[in-house]
């Protein structure tokens, strides 16, 4: 308003495109506020709310659920206080299942896009849509499908069993590896999506450079190339790491009752009339920050990395 | 004798497969490049150039041929294991990296000890005035600087032979200029055989101590900067380096000895190496003796070169003046800054490129459409071969 008096036309225009940037981010802002703002906040509100026993919550404010993650009272909660070791030591069942997914991914994840984003441009987008293919099922029929696939006289046992590897089926339902496979088949597309996108606008004149500067092919790859696509490397491994750590289809499905993960956890919490709603709310958000102190450093050690020298 | 030649280039084919229509990117090439030699490779894009660079680097496999570095068959070698590095075009400096390690790279591949890399690093950014910059990273720094940091950085672990593959393209005019200069007086300080890769007629002619001029896979002729502006053996050389008029001349015999002896005189003795030819213009000049670097029979019809700094003009006086002397028009009229280039209508249609410097002395008299009175000195006339 006061602007174009003081510096001209130009201000004037600036502050009618700002007007207009307002009205075109709206719906921008509306699906960060109703998708992402609000049901954070609900969820913070109802893990301090008291638990209603048919489900639901009573308004009443407490930190019971807080209480019963961190603290142990005993059966009757008439006992000392102490550390509560159940509730951690599923999370930290899940951070590790969550680990090994983001190493398999990786391993299995990055040699695949390098192929991919090394073919001739025209066939790339094939091979990227063999990745995607399995994705065009729902992830509950793919999940049970690999039941069938490793059930002690599913298809996996029986090949090998008949080429003689192994005398008598392995029970691989219900063990950390069927839980492996599940979350490294739901996840990997994940891993490969953002590592190719890095590889194909990796400058393969540095690889050159490398060899002329007396490299082999291992040190190239581990001194240029992963350096160089680290970014796409670190967004794989978020997109991978983050999802299994909640995940619950897999691991529920495969894993059993033995192998109990966070995902599980909170499934059971909202599930039927047994459920305790407000501790379902509080896991999340015990886990939510978890999540957010993670991506906290990794952003600060981003940023140092960026400055650079001086 | 071979072991006198930093690199040999012994019959390289090079065939780009193709299911239906292979390239022939380079035809039978053989050559010899002397140690301690600016040696450039130029041409335009697609003539191969670049190619034989990278084969020599070890970047693009032979498919017929050998290279020799001192006389030891490299062809086979990985790029790893010649003792040979690259400038590349865009620089290629490792992003994730600093300046120092970035120059050090090689060094700590090749397995030196530290200290050796710290004083070798630390000479090497002296050498390009870098050593300020050290800790940067590569983003950090201009064209020109970025373009200075690869040359340390292929220059840090001392290589046999320096390849430069159009290391000056990315950068702006003023800055070209200076790194001319610098390359080359690195080249001589280094006392590295330095092979650069340029189309840029310019710099080949500024920087080099010999050039191949190379088109369509085929080396066209090979000479000091001098020799190849000077004495172009073909119609391709002839108009890749600078400007070059191409006249139409019958030959009419060889040259009297008045030809040999102008020769010896004028200290352009290599040009008298081959036999001088004595040839009439079309355009109406008649008995002219000149050079030729091959020999011609007698009535064969040719191409003879002057280059348009060597045309003498003058405004057209009285009638017909000298007897070498033609008449025209003015065209057009290009001021260049440091010369003057007309453009010529001979009286027979032929076009002739004229240009004159503009000394503080120089005739502004000439207008478009004025008559002139052209001379073509007969010893700057140069016969080409097909």
């Amino acid at each position: 308003m006061a602007g174009w008096i003081t510096k001209g036309g130009n201000g004037a225009q600036t502050s009618i495109v700002d007007g207009k940037q307002h009205i075109l981010l709206m719906p921008a802002w509306l699906v960060i506020g109703i998708l992402l703002v609000i049901p954070v906040m609900v969820m913070l509100i109802y893990s301090f709310l008291t638990q209603d026993f048919r489900g639901g919550v009573i308004w009443e404010f407490t930190l019971e659920a807080y209480d019963q993650f961190f603290i142990d009272r005993g059966l009757f909660g008439d006992e000392p206080p102490q550390i509560e070791w159940t509730y951690i030591g599923i999370f930290w069942r899940s951070f590790l299942q969550a680990l090994f997914a983001m190493v398999f991914c990786f391993l299995i994840g990055f040699p695949t896009a390098y192929f991919i984003a090394t073919r001739a441009p025209k066939s790339r987008s094939f091979w990227l849509f063999l990745i995607t293919i399995p994705y065009w099922v729902n992830l509950l029929i793919r999940t049970v499908s690999m039941k069938f696939l490793i059930r002690d006289t599913g298809p996996l046992n029986n090949w090998l069993v008949s080429w003689g590897v192994i005398d008598d089926p392995i029970s691989m339902i219900n063990t950390n590896f069927a839980i492996q496979l599940g979350l490294f088949y739901s996840y990997l597309p994940f891993m490969v999506l953002p590592i190719y996108a890095s590889i194909e606008r990796y400058n393969f004149a540095l690889s050159e450079a490398a060899a002329d500067l007396y490299s082999n092919r291992w040190t190239t790859l581990f001194k240029v190339v992963i350096p160089a696509v680290k970014p796409g490397i670190i967004a794989g491994c978020i997109l991978v790491f983050i999802p299994s750590l909640g995940a619950f289809l897999a691991p529920d499905l495969l894993g059993g009752a033995k192998n109990f993960m966070i995902g599980s956890l909170v499934e059971e919490q909202f599930k039927g009339q047994s459920g305790d709603w407000p501790f379902g709310a509080a896991v999340s958000m015990i886990l939510l920050t978890i999540i957010m102190i993670i991506l906290l450093f990794y952003a600060r050690a981003q940023s140092r990395d960026n400055s650079g020298g001086h | 004798m071979t072991n006198t030649h930093a690199i040999d280039i012994v019959s390289v084919t090079k065939v780009y497969p193709h299911r239906t229509d292979p390239v022939l990117a380079l035809d039978d090439i053989s050559f010899s490049i002397g140690d301690n030699e600016f040696f450039t490779l130029l041409g335009p894009s697609g003539c191969g150039k670049t190619t034989l660079l990278r084969m020599i680097g070890g970047f693009e496999d032979i498919t017929k041929g050998q290279i020799l570095l001192f006389g030891d068959d490299i062809s086979r070698l990985q790029s790893n294991q010649r003792p040979v590095n690259t400038v590349f075009q865009q620089y290629a400096l490792f992003p994730h990296l600093t300046v120092f390690e970035n120059v050090a790279f090689g060094l700590r591949r090749q397995g030196r000890d530290a200290a050796f890399i710290k004083t070798q690093t630390h000479a090497m950014l002296e050498l390009i005035r870098m050593a300020e910059f050290a800790e940067r990273k590569p983003s950090q720094l201009s064209g020109g600087q970025q373009q200075r940091v690869a040359l340390a950085r292929a220059l840090a672990p001392q290589p046999k032979v320096l390849l430069l593959d159009e290391p000056l393209s990315a950068l702006d005019l003023k800055l070209r200029q200076a790194m001319r200069e610098e390359l080359k007086e690195i080249q001589k300080h280094t006392g590295i055989t330095f092979i650069f890769v340029t189309h840029d007629q310019e710099e080949a002619l500024t920087m080099s101590d010999r050039i191949a001029v190379m088109s369509n896979g085929q080396v066209q002729q090979i000479g000091s900067p001098k020799d190849i502006y000077d004495n172009p053996t073909n119609i391709f050389v002839a108009n890749f380096i600078g400007e070059a008029n191409i006249l139409k001349a019958k030959v009419t015999g060889a040259s009297k000895a008045k030809a040999n002896s102008k020769a010896k005189s004028s200290s352009k003795a290599k040009s008298s190496s081959g036999p001088s030819l004595c040839v009439d213009l079309d355009c109406g000049i008649k008995g002219l003796n000149i050079f030729s670097q091959s020999p011609f029979k007698k009535g064969a019809q040719i191409n003879v070169m002057i280059r348009p700094e060597r045309i003498q003009i003058k405004p057209l006086s009285s009638g017909r003046g000298k007897a070498n002397a033609l008449t025209g028009t003015v065209k057009s009229i290009s001021y260049l800054g440091t010369d003057t280039q007309l453009q010529l209508m001979l009286d027979d249609g032929e076009n002739l490129l004229a240009r004159l410097q503009n000394t503080i002395d120089a005739s502004s008299s000439f207008a478009v459409g004025n008559k002139v009175e052209i001379t073509i000195p007969e010893i700057a006339i140069r016969a080409l071969s097909e």
